[in-house]
């Protein structure tokens, strides 16, 4: 539109007082010229009289977006409460519209107010200008200015005495278009609120395709993990609030398994264990579901230490250079009786070996002590152990 | 638009006002020209602040670096730093909540319901108020956000598609209608603050000595030139956005005390809280706009277009909303006596002679008493007593939200769990945090932006003086 070709030459004219403006557009327009537009520093009542403006339709988009929010508030309430997730809450019925009248206000209000805003700045062409023409200088500050197109066959010094007459401050000629066009595609059509509104719908109901189309299998992206990452701590994370950092503590001494067994009648010591040796018989015979069982509990507890098979063969201290331990299939511990193994197993051994009677039953224990015989007996050659593929041995 | 014209400029209507108000004082005084109006108001924005700017702010910056460590420690070391146990679940995050979002009443109060009932003295304070309003809600969001923990979940509150098998928020659920409430009454004060900045942004535009703020400022006016036919339709939206505000304000404290009204918990469990706490929310909001107004006027020296005929007119406002939240105050307790309710009145009865009844006549003396004292002309007139008197109201405001949270959860069905509470350091650092934001925005936004509509004041300048 910016090729608009002047029928007429254009002029402007600026005022000190709206109240001349006012006048002089009034008579500009009997005089049959063309009042393009004014520019004051505040709206001045009676100039769209004067210009003889229509009422904005703007109300008509203000309406328009104030459905369309009851409506998306309606739908998503309801989709949400009632079809999509139907959970009882507060006993209220799935579709409890007056507690959806709240939000249904609230999102009719924010759109009819977001909507008739972008829908003036749509009409009124407002966005972001870096250079304003410098047709209408103290427009904003206190001059009041008219800018017109001459009625054909008249001279513009004429014109000018009259507007001088009324008491215009300043007159000239217009050599460029250098305002803003009078009317427009969008200025006729209440802007394009209007074809916001019809894109709007089928905005909403694209969106609901990948709402409609969501995969539960799938995680949400969150961006810090939400719930799935606890500030709780993780599985062998040192304990800041513990001595040494170690989660699992020594129980205090005297501490009791929780599996029922009843108080043995030794504690810890070499006495002890040498009187256990003397008194205690392994109350259970071995059979193959005791052998099983102690060759599980073997292998997960004992072994890591002792070797698969006794020999400190595999042990993981040893092959750290830690220390060896006491050779279960060596000539000592064969020689050692039932109770004694047993104490050891219960209450540690006479040099870093701890007990285990806080962590393995009773029953448990002398699995392990009838498993050790076997050991010891050679009878037992445990499998290798797997080596995990790609770990060159 | 001539009626909406009418609206901003008003020749005829204005003098008839003036009549019925009583005398024919201006608007604003000092037979302002255009341009004088123009200079004053944008002088501000346009030289260096001042040594008691500097002073203020570095005190309400000092303020806000002390909530800034407080919320910082709510959020490391969690919400067990707050003074909060089983029986009182939340007690100083909500007072805050519900006093911040009254304060912030006030101004959507002037901007839009002053404007709809055609009165023009609101032109000198809407701007300032409407940014305080701003303000104020945003340290009103503040409260529920830390108070959930892990603020960066808060968007946990929208209903957003996620994959969390079909989980959708509680739309039934009061503190969700506040979700709604808040954030459509923030957007809306926004967008309506800012229409109303457009053509005084464009007039500092076309005063900006540099290229940055000449740039920036041309982002924002959205090349406004005052063009008439511009100026037409900008009225008829900031008289859409006065309308849609107007029941926006009202439903907003509505909501709010329904976070209550909906409970069971006797104190809390009555129909009159709508219409109790928005009545509530504009006597503070207006007692705050004044105490700004008359600290603003004297530190900014516009005293010629913030007279005392505003802050006259706001007492008033005052006055009439003290004595309605004084009958409140009243009705509640016939309610719990005529309810019969052995919980309710114990609960009225608790509050009035309990352990917390200093908190009580706290907020019945500040709130009931001493708004009398603006029956006096003398009073309503003399900004120093005006000021001392809003800061009394501010305070009983205050404890009124205290009160009614804290006493009704303290002791309510079951004697076994009654409980007391008491404040940590902690959360009265977040308050004392929450002013100093509030009152930094408000200093810097001084500075900025011109605090007084310079463009409305023009349209009242020659009104009032005939």
């Amino acid at each position: 539109m910016a090729t608009t070709e002047f029928r007429n030459a254009r002029f402007r004219a600026s005022f000190a007082d709206p109240e001349q403006l006012l006048h002089a557009v009034a008579h500009l327009r009997s005089a049959g010229h063309r009042v393009l537009d004014t520019y004051t520093p505040f709206p001045v009542h009676g100039m769209d009289e004067a210009m003889g403006l229509r009422p904005s339709r703007l109300p008509r988009a203000c309406l328009a977006f104030a459905i369309l929010g009851l409506a998306l508030a309606a739908g998503l309430q309801i989709w949400t409460s009632a079809i999509d997730y139907p959970l009882i809450m507060g006993g209220k019925p799935l579709l409890a519209i007056p507690a959806f009248i709240p939000v249904a206000f609230e999102l009719t209000v924010l759109l009819a107010g977001l909507g008739v805003v972008a829908s003036f700045f749509v009409a009124a062409r407002m966005r972001p200008r870096l250079r304003i023409p410098d047709l209408h200088p103290g427009a904003n500050d206190d001059c009041f200015i008219l800018a017109a197109e001459l009625a054909a066959d008249v001279q513009f010094p004429a014109v000018a005495r009259e507007l001088a007459g009324l008491g215009a401050s300043e007159t000239s000629l217009l050599v460029e278009d250098r305002f803003q066009r009078d009317t427009s595609f969008w200025d006729r059509s209440a802007g394009a609120g209007a074809l916001l509104l019809a894109c709007l719908p089928a905005f909403l109901i694209l969106a609901l395709v990948p709402v409609l189309n969501r995969d539960f299998q799938k995680r949400n992206l969150a961006w810090d993990g939400g719930m799935g990452a606890p500030l709780s701590a993780q599985a062998f994370d040192a304990s800041g609030v513990l001595p040494g950092g170690e989660v699992l503590q020594a129980p205090p001494p005297g501490t009791l398994s929780r599996r029922g067994d009843p108080p043995l009648a030794f504690g810890p010591g070499k006495a002890e264990a040498e009187r256990a040796g003397r008194e205690l018989q392994n109350p259970y015979q071995p059979t193959q579901g005791r052998f099983n069982r102690g060759k599980a509990i073997y292998e997960r507890v004992c072994a890591t230490c002792h070797g698969r098979e006794g020999d400190n063969n595999g042990s993981m201290i040893v092959a750290r250079g830690a220390f060896a331990p006491t050779v279960l299939v060596s000539p000592v511990v064969r020689g050692m009786p039932d109770g004694r193994i047993f104490h050891i197993a219960t209450f540690g051994g006479p040099t870093k070996m701890k007990g285990y009677g806080d962590l393995l039953s009773r029953e448990d224990r002398w699995n392990v002590v009838l498993y050790v015989r076997e050991l010891q007996k050679g009878s037992v050659k445990p499998a290798p152990a797997p080596v995990p593929a790609g770990v060159q041995p | 638009m001539a009626h909406d014209a009418d609206v901003l400029t008003g020749a005829g209507a204005l003098a008839g006002e003036a009549e019925r108000y009583g005398h024919n004082l201006p608007l604003i005084e000092g037979n302002k020209t255009y341009r004088q109006v123009t200079e004053e108001v944008f002088a501000p924005t346009e030289r260096r602040p001042p040594l008691r700017w500097w002073l203020a702010i570095s005190v309400t910056l000092s303020m806000l670096t002390l909530g800034a460590w407080a919320v910082f420690q709510t959020l490391t070391r969690g919400i067990g730093t707050w003074g909060l146990n089983r029986t009182v679940g939340w007690a100083f995050d909500i007072t805050n909540f519900v006093f911040w979002v009254g304060i912030g009443h006030a101004g959507t109060l002037i901007s839009a319901i002053l404007f709809l009932f055609r009165q023009r003295w609101r032109t000198s304070i809407n701007r300032a108020a409407e940014a305080m309003t701003l303000f104020a809600v945003m340290c009103a969001g503040l409260f529920p956000i830390i108070h959930m923990g892990r603020p960066w979940l808060a968007f946990w509150a929208t209903p957003y598609p996620n994959t969390r098998g079909s989980l959708w928020v509680n739309f039934k659920s009061p503190l969700l209608w506040d979700v709604f409430a808040i954030s459509t009454y923030f957007i809306i004060s926004l967008t309506f603050w800012y229409i109303g900045l457009i053509p005084d942004l464009a007039t500092q535009r076309d005063r900006a000595k540099t290229k940055l703020k000449r740039v920036i400022l041309s982002v924002f006016s959205l090349g406004w030139n005052g063009s008439n036919r511009t100026w037409s339709r900008y009225e008829t939206v900031y008289m859409l956005l006065a309308g849609l505000s107007t029941p926006l304000v009202v439903s907003v404290h509505t909501i709010v005390s329904m976070d209550f009204a909906t409970s069971v918990i006797p104190g809390w469990h009555a129909t009159i809280f709508p219409p109790y706490f928005v009545v509530g929310a504009v006597f503070s909001g207006f007692a705050m706009v004044l105490t700004l107004m008359i600290i603003a006027r004297s530190v900014m020296g516009l005293e010629a277009y913030i007279t005392t005929r505003h802050l006259e007119a706001m007492t008033k406002v005052v006055l009439a909303t003290g004595m309605i939240v004084g009958m409140a105050y009243a009705t509640e307790f016939f309610t719990a006596w005529y309810s019969g309710n052995p919980y309710e009145r114990y609960v009225f009865l608790n509050r009035a002679l309990g352990p917390y009844q200093w908190a009580y006549w706290t907020m019945v003396g500040c709130n009931v008493l001493s708004p009398q004292f603006f029956w006096f002309k003398k009073v309503r007139t003399t900004p120093w007593m005006i000021f001392i008197l809003t800061i009394f109201v501010n305070i009983g405001m205050w404890f009124e939200r205290f009160v009614i949270i804290v006493t009704s959860l303290h002791r309510d069905y079951l004697p076994s769990s009654w409980a007391m509470y008491r404040p940590t350091f902690i959360e009265v650092a977040i308050l004392i945090g929450s002013f100093g934001l509030f009152f930094t925005l408000f200093l810097i936004f001084t500075r900025v932006l011109p605090m007084i509509a310079a463009s409305e004041v023009k349209g009242v300048l020659k009104h009032g003086d005939h």
